[in-house]
């Protein structure tokens, strides 16, 4: 519970302070004479148009992908299972690849596309997994596997086909927040707060399935249809990140478990701190982004940079044990 | 509460993995579902638990077929414990407390209710001071208690358990076994898939020999274990004690000395087992006769897999079987004549055994007068008479052998 509202106090802090950051001479102050109604239109943009979109998009993408991987990771029984695992940010990859490379690119057109191709791709690789007895989790990651490296290549096959539209599509990979506007935060908000809420009222579930399959079912879960939804609202919870933010790697898998090694195993705490914890990391993350250069480095990047030294840790604490 | 399982058959793949399994249980019972490994047991269980579904037959649970409930509705009253324990960081009450999950509404809050039903299960397996530790940093023994405990939480009317002794000490074991035992008595029914025969027999009511997934023997430890049933369920050699009315095998020693020699006895009745059993363990081939089939001498032959010469039940020796009788006499190094009763269907065999005397290999063991053995007359009085003569004769069991050994040893 105190972590639960230390992290709450944190997320208010956070949103405050990357409203007032930026590469813009627009500070705290002017969010304070935003508040009275003082402001003028340039500061008015600058803040409820451009910060507050991303600083949003970013807290809904952190829950989202952490959340994410913390149900993977109970459903895998594996820490380092992640949101991607079922090859969601490849096909994601050639959605977005397939429009801008069809000239057609537009912020909504690559957001839609991105997010029904990794929809597709989920589907497929669900269906490639499935089993006369079910859909046993090994098959499913080998079929993800599969499927991503078929959509890697794809995706290749594209960058190298759009000749100078190349680096816009290198760039949507390496994801980040740059695009934010409120049409996105609106796209998403639904699924994400819908699929969250689901998790969130299913953690006790999560925590039979840690058990291994048979110990959920000799407690009466039905677990196969409690496989499905989850990968339902994982898929949900990373195509629709994805599609607004381009791929953001191991944030899905440093959140969860650094809550897991803070709370423990139990996801009637793990998961609303991992929710919580998400919400307050990203859009840090996505500060730094935007002000440690003139420009902006992709949030990706930073990310993959963190997130690498972190995950050979866990990997090398895996063998440890 | 009553479950039957009727005529299930079972396909895995392609392999029909129970072939017609039928048995009921009742509460109060234990049952053992006694084989080797991948013989079906886990099987059978998985099968009642309704995560199998028959292609023949069916489960009933007071006469309603078990597919005809939800999971939720079967982990209410069947508790089922897989063999494998999980790999977990969970701490040990947040793995009990999810032996209270079928009885949670959807939102699955549990009450403070559900909470001291999972407390009082811990207890009952005398873990409560283990409750906020981590399920990893458990002992074996400790691990199977706290699942035996998310079990009880649930509590169900039927326990179903797949080897909950495997890989335990055996302090663990009997610790296990002991509780199961006394939820039994409260009104429960077990079953145990189980292969360590000894903790069947000691703690179960019933056991159903599972082999190829077909129950080939069934019903009290006494009536079903015995050295052949355990040659032919496991294929391993044993014996088989009786110890205070409990019955219990231990694995059968090899012979050391392996001796070369074939001992005939002549014997029925059961006059003959103590001896072929005997001779047996000292390492002697055996061959015997004439017996007839299903006499309790004929079955501690089959048991050490000893030469029958054998005639039908209740016939009278045939002609033709006392002559395979007096091959293998002459074929034998010794020939021991038992304590046997004599009646007109086995006085070929004196007449036999007369024929070894006058070979002189002949030992008798005469316990009781013969008069009182003598259910002819005459006739047999003479062939006795004649037998004991020619042949070296003994009071009893021990005699002979120690004869034999001094011999052949």
């Amino acid at each position: 519970m105190k972590l639960i509202a230390l992290l709450t106090i944190l997320i208010a802090i956070i949103f405050v302070v990357c409203l007032s950051l930026g590469p813009s001479s627009v500070g705290f102050e002017d969010v304070i004479m935003l508040l009275n109604g003082k402001a003028d239109n340039n500061v008015k943009y600058i803040i409820i148009d451009y910060r507050m979109p991303r600083i949003i998009t970013s807290m809904l993408v952190g829950v989202a992908l952490a959340t994410a991987g913390c149900s993977m990771q109970a459903l895998f029984r594996n820490p380092l299972a992640d949101p991607y695992i079922l090859g969601i940010s490849s096909g994601a990859s050639v959605g977005a690849a397939i429009v801008i490379f069809l000239g057609i690119a537009t912020t909504f057109n690559i957001m839609l596309s991105a997010f029904i191709f990794s929809l597709i791709t989920a589907f497929v690789v669900y269906k490639l997994g499935e089993t006369k007895i079910g859909v046993p989790i090994y098959t499913l990651l080998l079929a993800g596997v599969a499927m991503a490296s078929f959509l890697s290549g794809l995706t290749s096959l594209l960058i190298y086909l759009s000749g100078k539209e190349m680096h816009q599509i290198v760039f949507w990979i390496m994801g980040g927040f740059w695009a934010a506007r409120w049409e996105k935060v609106w796209f998403i908000t639904f699924p994400i707060t819908f699929s969250i809420a689901y998790v969130f009222l299913n953690a006790w579930n999560l925590n039979a399935i840690l058990m291994g399959e048979e110990h959920a079912l000799s407690v009466g879960i039905d677990v196969e249809s409690f496989k499905r939804r989850i990968i339902g609202v994982a898929t949900l919870l990373t195509s629709s990140s994805v599609a607004v933010s381009g791929i953001i790697g191991f944030v899905g898998i440093i959140i969860p478990h650094a809550m897991r090694l803070i709370v423990g195993e139990n996801h009637k705490k793990l998961i609303p701190a991992t929710i919580l914890f998400g919400a307050a990391f990203m859009p840090i993350v996505d500060l730094i982004s935007r002000t440690i250069t003139d420009g902006e480095i992709p949030v990706g990047i930073i990310t993959a940079l963190l997130g690498a030294p972190f995950f050979i840790y866990l990997l090398r604490r895996a063998k440890v044990q | 509460m009553i479950l039957e399982v009727k005529n299930v058959r079972v396909k895995l793949g392609s392999i029909e993995a129970l072939k017609d399994i039928t048995f009921k249980i009742e509460k109060n019972e234990i049952v053992a579902l006694l084989g080797p490994n991948g013989s079906g047991k886990s099987t059978i269980l998985r099968t009642i638990f309704g995560i199998i579904k028959p292609y023949v037959g069916a489960v009933y649970l007071d006469f309603k077929n078990i597919e005809k409930f939800d999971f939720r509705q079967i982990a209410k009253r069947i508790g089922y414990l897989p063999q494998e324990n999980p790999e977990t960081n969970l701490r040990v009450i947040d793995i009990v407390m999810l032996g209270r999950t079928p009885h949670l509404n959807g939102f699955k809050q549990p009450s403070k209710k559900d909470l001291e039903i999972a407390l009082n299960a811990l207890k009952s397996v005398g873990m409560n001071g283990f409750k906020n530790r981590k399920f990893s940093e458990l002992s074996g023994g400790e691990r199977q208690k706290v699942m035996i405990a998310r079990v009880f939480a649930q509590q169900p009317e039927i326990l179903l358990l797949d080897e909950p002794t495997a890989h335990l000490d055996i302090s663990s074991q009997i610790e296990v076994m002991e509780l199961v035992s006394k939820k039994v008595n409260e009104g429960l029914a077990a079953i145990i898939a189980i292969h360590d025969i000894n903790l069947a027999t000691s703690f179960c009511n019933r056991i159903l020999m599972v082999k190829d997934g077909k129950i080939v023997r069934a019903g009290k430890p006494e009536e079903v274990i015995s050295r052949s049933t355990i040659k032919e369920v496991f294929n391993a050699d044993v014996d088989v004690k009786k110890f205070g009315g409990k019955i219990y095998v231990v694995p059968k020693m090899k012979t050391r000395n392996n001796k070369n020699r074939l001992i005939h006895v002549i014997c029925g009745g059961g006059s003959g087992t103590e001896i072929i059993y005997k001779l047996s363990e000292k390492g002697y081939r055996i061959s015997a006769g004439v017996l007839n089939v299903l006499d309790s001498d004929w079955q501690a032959v089959m048991d050490v897999e000893g030469i029958l010469i054998d005639e039908a039940p209740f016939s009278p020796i045939s002609n033709e079987a006392y002559e395979k009788n007096i091959k293998w006499i002459e074929k034998s190094d010794a020939v021991i004549l038992t304590n046997l009763s004599v009646g007109i269907g086995n006085i070929l065999n004196l007449k036999a055994a007369l024929k070894a005397a006058e070979e002189k290999k002949m030992f008798v063991i005469n316990k009781t007068p013969f008069k009182e053995r003598n259910f002819v007359g005459k006739e047999a009085d003479e062939l006795y008479r004649l037998i004991l003569e020619k042949s070296r004769v003994f009071k009893n069991e021990e005699e002979v052998l120690d004869e034999l050994e001094k011999i052949f040893g």
